[in-house]
């Protein structure tokens, strides 16, 4: 276990990552964003549904997904992105990412924590199409030569019906 | 009403902007479209049990689609007769009875009205229950699992109204015996755009592939060639205009990066079983590259192993409410279910890197054709006119790609719906 002062130090290193990534993401440096994630990555971010409580089980198999991505198939995402013809994405929209409510969910030794935050994500297009995306994430972070590097993110969007989805959470 | 028949001009292929961004027009579109048409709704496989249901939507209609103890679909407006509060308020589960948040009346998944708070204090027992009921929509019948609704009682049968699309549905649904099966789960978004531009476009646009997707054929995700088109033009690269507005589209293609090879023997597996099943000229389309749509707004689309099947909800003449499942036949192992699954989420979902930009197209056109003076000038639909045959080997109206005299069916089956007073 660890004592309070090490959580305290572990959330704020934490945090500083998080809000580093989401200046990475809303200032379009995608490539070095993809260079947070380990070549083992599952991004994922099941459907959600208005069931009755207890009915609405993600672990569910084959439920589809808004996203459900590895390494490979995110770099695609990203690699469209670039090709001048990603016309959902042309021209690029404003985005913008909060996080908030970070918190240490859980510890597996030094060298793997898990982590729990809330997001904002706001886009606005052409004129003024305007889009809000709220959840939660929960990732898995490891310690690799000593920089944290994400091997699995469990994205939970709050919405039953969605947008076009051109962002990353 | 209205009469809208000249905002289709039958020689020239032209369409008036005005059936795309017209509230009167949209408005009698409801009454005369989806008031008369058959609708789908739901997969039989998605209501397994007696006390299955799910809501959907038939237009704007709330409805309540229920698996009764006899093993019988009905479907319900989702509103209650005392205030029409919306009764059900989830997705899906399973119920015998479902009573109203406001004041309570309660209704089995028969639809009869079963409990009254205060009857005898408040109703003196006066008020006859039998008149009260849910209301029903009268006509429900399925094509192979997939299950369809109509409001209107004198309508032709489902199996009529699909007529020779049903030759092209079996390439999907008949090519084994276990059928396809829905995987749980839907995805659910709201797209701006008129319902029709999507329906027209899974009906028979392949013409957009090159300009929309480029983006895809940049990163290799398309056609070794760098086309969409296949090299088998009208034997197995073509596209069919079949009657009361519904449309296919058909083409084989080598994908750039190939395919994963458990989805590649699963594909085999299925051709084998296929020509066991279906008549030669069937067989040799499946496992090809499958668009279409069932007329007003129901599509379907396979693609690298996944099959989505969807409803283009109509939310007004400029914006779409997109349902849309993902299905795979009940015979492919977990792991080939899985490739898929994750193949859909990737290229055909609110996400998906070809769907997107669908999606962008179709609330930009809206967008620009809402201006006063640019709804005087028609749009054309004239690609391939004339040039159309019949085949011997399959039904309907063959082109190869590109062409749009699919998709000018749906505006001959629409005009047929919207003229006349
Ligand atoms: S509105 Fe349903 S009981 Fe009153
Ligand atoms: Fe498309």
């Amino acid at each position: 276990m660890m004592n309070a002062a090490d959580r305290i130090r572990l959330r704020h290193e934490f945090e500083e990552l998080l809000y580093h990534e989401a200046w990475l993401l809303d200032n379009d440096k995608l490539e070095e964003w993809l260079e947070l994630f380990t070549d083992t990555l599952r991004y994922w971010a099941p459907v959600r549904g208005n069931l009755e409580p207890g009915r609405e089980d993600l672990s569910r198999p084959h439920l589809l997904a808004h996203f459900d991505d590895d390494k490979t198939s995110l770099t695609l995402r990203v690699k469209r992105l670039r090709t001048g013809a990603a016309h959902a994405e042309e021209p690029r929209s404003r985005i913008r990412h909060f996080v908030s409510n970070v918190q240490i969910l859980e510890t597996d030794g030094p060298a793997r924590v898990k982590v729990g935050s809330n997001f904002q994500v706001f886009r606005s297009r052409w004129e003024g199409t305007e889009h809000l995306f709220v959840g939660c994430r929960e990732d898995w972070w490891r310690r690799i030569d000593n920089t944290w590097r994400n091997e699995e993110r469990f994205i939970l969007l709050d919405h039953n019906v969605l947008e076009n989805m051109t962002v990353f959470f | 009403m209205t009469d809208w028949a000249h905002l289709i001009d039958l020689e020239k292929c032209t369409v008036s902007p005005r059936v795309f961004v017209d509230e009167e027009v949209y408005r009698d579109e409801q009454e005369r479209v989806f008031g008369r048409c058959w609708l789908y709704l739901v997969h039989e496989s998605q209501l397994p049990n007696p006390g299955d249901f799910v809501t959907h939507y038939m237009g704007e209609e709330s409805v309540l689609v229920c698996r009764t103890a006899s093993g019988k679909i009905r479907v319900f407006l989702n509103s209650c007769r005392h205030r029409g509060t919306r009764m059900c308020r989830l997705d899906a589960g399973n119920a015998k009875a479902f009573t109203c948040p406001y004041h309570g009346w309660t209704y089995d998944n028969q639809g009869r009205l079963i409990g009254i708070p205060q009857f005898k204090e408040a109703y003196y027992e006066e008020l006859n229950r039998e008149d009260w009921g849910l209301i029903e929509v009268p006509r429900v019948e399925s094509f192979r699992g997939l299950v369809f609704a109509c409001f209107d009682e004198n309508a032709q049968s489902l199996d009529a109204y699909l007529g020779d699309m049903k030759w092209y549905l079996d390439l999907i649904f008949n090519k084994t015996k276990g059928g396809m099966v829905a995987l749980p789960g839907l995805h659910r978004w709201n797209l701006g755009g008129n319902w029709k531009l999507a329906a027209e476009q899974f009906n028979g646009d392949n013409y957009h592939t090159g300009a929309a997707h480029e983006s895809m054929l940049k990163i290799g995700l398309g056609p070794a060639n760098g086309q969409f088109l296949g090299d088998q033009p009208w034997v197995r690269d073509f596209e069919a205009k079949l009657d009361n507005g519904h449309g296919w589209i058909n083409f084989k293609i080598d994908m750039a990066g190939g395919v994963p090879t458990p989805l590649a023997q699963h594909m085999e597996r299925m051709q084998s079983t296929a020509r066991q099943r279906m008549t030669r000229a069937q067989s040799e389309l499946v496992g090809c590259v499958h668009v279409g749509n069932v007329f007003p707004n129901f599509s379907i689309l396979t693609f690298l192993g996944f099959l989505t099947i969807r409803v283009w909800h109509p939310r007004g003449p400029h914006n779409m409410e997109v349902y849309s499942w993902g299905m795979i036949e009940q015979e492919a192992p977990p792991e080939v279910v899985e490739i898929a699954r994750k193949m859909q989420i990737l290229t055909f979902s609110p996400s998906g890197i070809f769907e997107q930009d669908d999606g962008e197209m179709w609330g930009n056109s809206v967008k620009a054709l809402r201006g006063m003076h640019r709804r005087n000038f028609p749009l054309n639909y004239q690609m391939g006119a004339g040039h159309g045959r019949t085949d011997p080997d399959k039904p309907g109206l063959i082109h190869p790609p590109s062409t749009e005299i699919g998709i000018f069916g749906v505006y001959e089956q629409w005009q047929a719906l919207m003229g006349g007073a």
